[in-house]
């Protein structure tokens, strides 16, 4: 990918020499191997398998309200023949809960005895509501400013390139809780709100897509032939422009869906509802930890398979479409 | 260095060596049965078109193609049996290797001078300051100008004959029994190269090692080596002391090979015959004999049938019609007759038969 | 050096730019009068009450331009002075707050940024150097799960796992126990679960691109050349390939360092660590706009100098850097959280 016009601050975009096809070569006695025959690119199953747990939670998720699970919010308590110890009588009494994962509830119930499955996948339409629209603000900001610096260059390059560059330094995380605690905490807002984050490292992939698609043959031809600016740039630009987009996309959704899930963590996620963070810190106190570890470890399973999924997804694709860009999830 | 007294004895003896990377096409057989004999204090040239081997043959002797590889046949070194050994306990002590391109072979972020004294102080128990000194007296003998100034230069700042002779340092500094120099002097302009392939071979007699060239260039194993072996396609086409190699030349791709090189001593403006064609496919190669489509001697068997190794003395050479016999005259006519050989290749206008 | 000048200045330009975006975001979002003074701010038919707030106004030069505040305000920054806390209880600078806390995350930052880079080393080498092999795989699936792993969910499993199965480590921080010291008693083993669950995710993202720049290194000629003059594998692979393989490890160390800042506000909050990531929690929930302020300030500080050493240590691990540009470059671009 090519970047010529280098400003001088370039913090979160440092120089290091090209990677080179190397993952299809055996290297082993450090370095005992000739440069073998390179395989050719493979999708591997590990990107169907990620794909298919998607599918799954996904539809789960929006299909959760008719299928049978059970109501996320409502109280299972179970009540057991027991002697009173005030009365001495037998009576039913609850059994206090939270209850360990058995075949009523699969995976157990938390400290209000609610079912954790059902709370889980509940909890999924939230959170990857929040990846999806955070993934979408990304892709239509981000891509529409990319495209337009790419492909009119100039001053509006110059303009966009250090807008993006100031969001990249920007300490992202404490911005986004800046914004959620002074606006408010409704997933429009949190998922506006780490969208913005997503605009620079989404849009000067674009750009860079742009400016390298900008001088080719088909581009060209039509502009020779009196194609109008936005003409080429939706009709010959954007196709090409759009997979390496989405695959950078799929990687902005896990890190939104852990965003959220720090906000969450922090007492600062979407109102009302339950995420999967806000789940798991239900269950990570010392005592519930200790007694029930399922309260958190359920929800965490499926935050884990969700994320390492989209992350695993967008790491096969863009090897596969060589998009050379390395992105960092971590904090 | 050798320690062993001035009888010739054998260091390395190949006999049907065979080197075979496993690749998604198939086996590429790099090396395809190669057999010779080296002496101590001799020096063997291998000379080849890019592509026929030499750098896979001896890469394969010393055990430096790593696992992806079949290797069969015999290599043996002082005696020792190597093929499909692990050959780590001669590196660094008792065999050398000069790599191809000194641009890529030192490494960018160590100074030059660690990278001669690292093996001193590996292998020779020499302390930091006697590994430093003997480094300097390389450099001096290698002829690097203000030598212990390099010690603490990294190889960006070196020309690339500076590079080269930083590399043979290296391979001085090990003092090995066997000296293997890949094409040592490519990247360098002629006086330079003289210099350095001189260096190597006044070395080489005084310390008594055996050594192998390896050129693309005839006229570099000329006057140089004892001995030279024309490669092509993985496989031995000729063998011969220097001398009655030149002298009685049998194999057409010998002469061609002659004919399409400049050489060092060559008079300016010297007309040149390339090579028509392409090196073989090493993977799904041709049944006969590796060079017959592209031989102006070539007859319908040299397409079906591999030729025997035909030894006269200390003279050997593969080929069904050598130059200077009858046979070679006879295949030679009847080609120049149909206007074309056997594998179709249209015969040139002729002066260069003998 | 001309370039290293301009990039200087191109780094504080961006300061500049951050700190304006940040203060005029808190002015615009937040209603600082408000903040200072609680309900009293609303009450404007009061007399009293508009008295105190034209004194409070005057004092904070709320009734100053927006750019004016803003200039006020960088020109006391730079003097090291931030302004003070909006609290109830006082105005107690917020330098203070910085001087107690800051160091706190300092130490936690640098246990954990310890952890990574010492696990990170050996675990790629090992890996690059069995490249493909079952080892690799294995490690290249444990890297990504880690990856995978987001900093709560580790710090809630590594709790589980070391303090309350094994119980092992402590759980508590106790902000006025010595540092240096082995015991429970000692902040350098409190540190350790913390350290280790911002360190665990750190390390694999670090060996994802160790392991790649040392494969492509492992296939360099003079890698086979120092093989061939008799120097040991182990001796090739951390004297001979490791420092020329550095590059971007140490691109995303310095990123990675600005934003751990991230990842500690949760590991902070969770294991009751009052450092300088739960101030600015808490300070965004009081509205404590100064403090926030301050914070972001001092991150975006410590992200452009960590990326302005580490343009020094590009030179200092390849010489040639000093010279000559090297051929192609990658980027590393972070989304900042
Ligand atoms: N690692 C490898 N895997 C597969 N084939 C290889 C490998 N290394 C070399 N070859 C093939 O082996 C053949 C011989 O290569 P080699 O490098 O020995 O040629 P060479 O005679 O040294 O040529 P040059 O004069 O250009 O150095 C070539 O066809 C090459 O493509
Ligand atoms: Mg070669």
């Amino acid at each position: 990918m090519t970047d010529e016009n280098h400003s001088p601050a370039e913090p979160s975009e440092m120089e290091v020499s090209e990677e080179h096809e190397h993952d299809e070569v055996s290297a082993t006695e450090a370095g005992l191997e000739e440069s073998g025959f390179a395989e050719k690119k493979k999708i591997g199953v590990g990107f169907w398998i990620a794909a298919s747990w998607l599918v799954l939670i996904t539809f789960l998720a929006i299909f959760a309200p008719v299928l049978p699970f059970k109501e996320p919010n409502q109280n299972f308590i179970v009540f057991e023949q027991k002697e009173n110890p005030i009365t001495g009588k037998i009576q039913d009494r609850p059994v206090q809960p939270p209850y360990s994962p058995n075949g009523d509830h699969w995976l157990g119930t938390d400290q209000d005895a609610r079912d954790i499955l059902s709370r889980s996948i509940h909890g999924a339409r939230i959170s990857l509501a929040v990846g999806a629209l955070t993934a979408l603000f990304g892709i239509v900001v981000g891509g529409a400013l990319g495209m337009i610096a790419g492909y009119f260059k100039g001053i509006l390059d110059k303009v966009i390139s250090a807008i993006f560059l100031v969001s990249l330094s920007f300490p992202g995380l404490i911005l986004a809780i800046l914004v959620v605690a002074l606006v408010d905490r409704s997933l429009i807002t949190i998922s506006i709100t780490i969208g913005i984050l997503a605009v620079a490292p989404i849009g000067r992939l674009a750009r860079a897509q742009t400016l390298s698609f900008a001088e080719r043959e088909f581009v060209l031809a039509a502009e020779t032939l009196g194609a109008k600016k936005s003409r080429i740039l939706v009709r010959e630009l954007l196709p090409n422009v759009l997979i390496p987009m989405s695959t950078l996309a799929m990687l902005v959704i896990a890190i939104a869906i852990v965003a959220e899930g720090t906000l969450a963590f922090l007492g600062l996620s979407v109102q009302g509802s339950s995420t999967w963070g806000k789940l798991i810190l239900t269950g990570s106190g010392l005592q519930t930890l200790e007694s029930s570890p399922w309260v958190a470890f359920a929800p965490m399973g499926f935050l884990f398979l969700t994320v390492a999924s989209f992350n695993y997804m967008s790491d096969r694709l863009r090897d596969f479409f060589d998009v050379r860009e390395i992105f960092v999830t971590r904090d | 260095m050798s320690h062993e007294t001035e009888t010739p004895s054998t260091l390395l003896k190949l006999d049907d060596y065979r080197v075979g990377f496993r690749t998604e096409r198939g086996l590429a057989k790099a090396v395809d049965g190669v057999s010779y004999e080296l002496n101590s204090g001799k020096t063997l040239a291998i000379v080849g078109e890019s592509g026929s081997g030499k750098t896979v043959l001896n890469r394969g002797i010393m055990g430096l193609l790593g696992s992806n590889i079949n290797e069969s046949g015999s290599v043996k070194f002082q005696g020792e049996e190597l093929v499909n050994t692990n050959r780590q306990k001669f590196w660094g002590k008792k065999m050398a290797m000069i790599f191809q391109d000194p641009m890529t072979s030192l490494n960018p972020v160590m100074k030059v001078g660690k990278q001669v004294s690292e093996p001193l102080r590996l292998h020779q128990g020499m302390s930091r300051k006697e590994a430093r000194h003997r480094t300097v007296e390389l450099f001096t003998l290698v002829g690097i100008p203000e030598p212990s100034q390099r010690f603490d230069e990294y190889p960006h700042q070196l020309s690339g004959g500076m590079r080269q002779r930083v590399m043979i340092s290296i391979a001085l500094a090990i003092e090995p029994d066997l000296l293997i120099a890949d094409e040592p002097t490519t990247s360098l302009d002629v006086t330079v190269q003289k210099y350095i392939l001189d260096l190597l071979v006044e070395v080489q007699k005084e310390s008594n090692m055996a050594m192998t060239i390896i050129t693309h260039d005839l006229g570099v194993a000329r006057g140089r080596a004892d001995e030279i072996l024309v490669m092509y396609g993985g496989r031995v086409m000729e063998h011969a002391p220097a001398e009655t190699l030149f002298n009685e030349m049998a194999h057409p791709y010998t002469s061609a090979l002659l004919s399409s090189i400049p050489k060092l001593d060559d008079p300016k403006h010297t007309r040149l015959t390339p090579i028509e064609g392409f090196p073989p496919d090493i993977v799904d190669g041709p049944d006969g004999c590796k060079f017959a489509a592209r031989c102006q001697y070539a007859q319908e068997n040299c397409l079906s049938e591999l030729p025997d190794t035909t030894v006269k003395g200390d003279h050997s050479y593969a080929c069904f019609y050598p130059i200077g016999t009858d046979e070679g005259a006879k295949a030679f006519a009847s080609n120049a007759e149909r206007g074309h050989t056997a594998a179709g290749l249209k015969i040139r206008a002729k002066e260069e038969v003998i | 050096m001309p370039k290293a000048i301009k990039r200087l200045i191109g780094l504080s330009c961006l300061l500049i730019v951050i700190s304006m975006i940040t203060f005029g975001a808190m002015n615009f979002l937040g209603d600082p009068l408000f903040n200072i003074l609680g309900p009293v701010a609303a009450d404007v038919d009061n007399p009293d009450s508009v008295k105190i707030i034209e004194e409070a106004k005057a004092q904070y030069h709320l009734d100053k331009s927006l750019p004016e505040r803003w200039a006020r305000w960088a020109w006391d920054f730079v003097q090291g002075d931030f302004g003070v806390q909006f609290s109830s209880s006082g105005q107690p600078p917020v330098s203070n707050l910085i001087k107690e806390r800051l160091p706190r995350t300092l130490e936690l930052m640098a246990v954990a940024q310890l952890i990574a880079v010492a696990l990170a080393i050996p675990w790629s080498v090992l890996a690059a150097s069995r490249a493909n092999k079952r080892t690799d795989k294995v490690s290249t699936i444990t890297a990504f799960a880690f990856v995978s792993i987001p900093s709560f969910a580790m710090a809630v499993i590594l709790f589980y796992i070391f303090s309350i199965r094994l119980d092992v480590l402590p759980d508590v921080y106790n902000a006025t126990d010595s540092f240096w010291g082995f015991t429970h008693d000692h902040r350098l083993i409190q540190l350790i679960l913390p350290g280790f669950t911002l360190g665990l995710g750190a390390a694999a993202g670090y060996q994802r691109l160790l392991r790649t720049d040392l494969i492509t290194t492992l296939q360099e000629d003079f890698i086979l050349m120092a093989r061939s003059k008799g120097v040991s594998k182990r001796r090739v692979l951390y004297y001979h390939a490791l420092r020329p393989s550095l590059f971007s490890l140490i691109t995303l160390l310095a990123i990675n360092i600005g934003y751990m800042i991230g990842g500690s506000l949760v590991v902070e909050q969770y294991f009751r660590i009052p450092g300088i990531a739960s101030a600015v929690v808490e300070a965004t929930l009081r509205e404590d706009f100064p403090v926030v302020l301050a914070v972001v300030m001092i991150i975006s500080c410590g992200f452009m100098v960590f990326n302005y050493l580490a343009d020094f240590l590009y030179s200092v691990i390849d010489p040639r850097i000093r010279t000559e540009k090297s051929g192609q470059r990658r980027k590393i671009t972070s989304m900042g959280m």
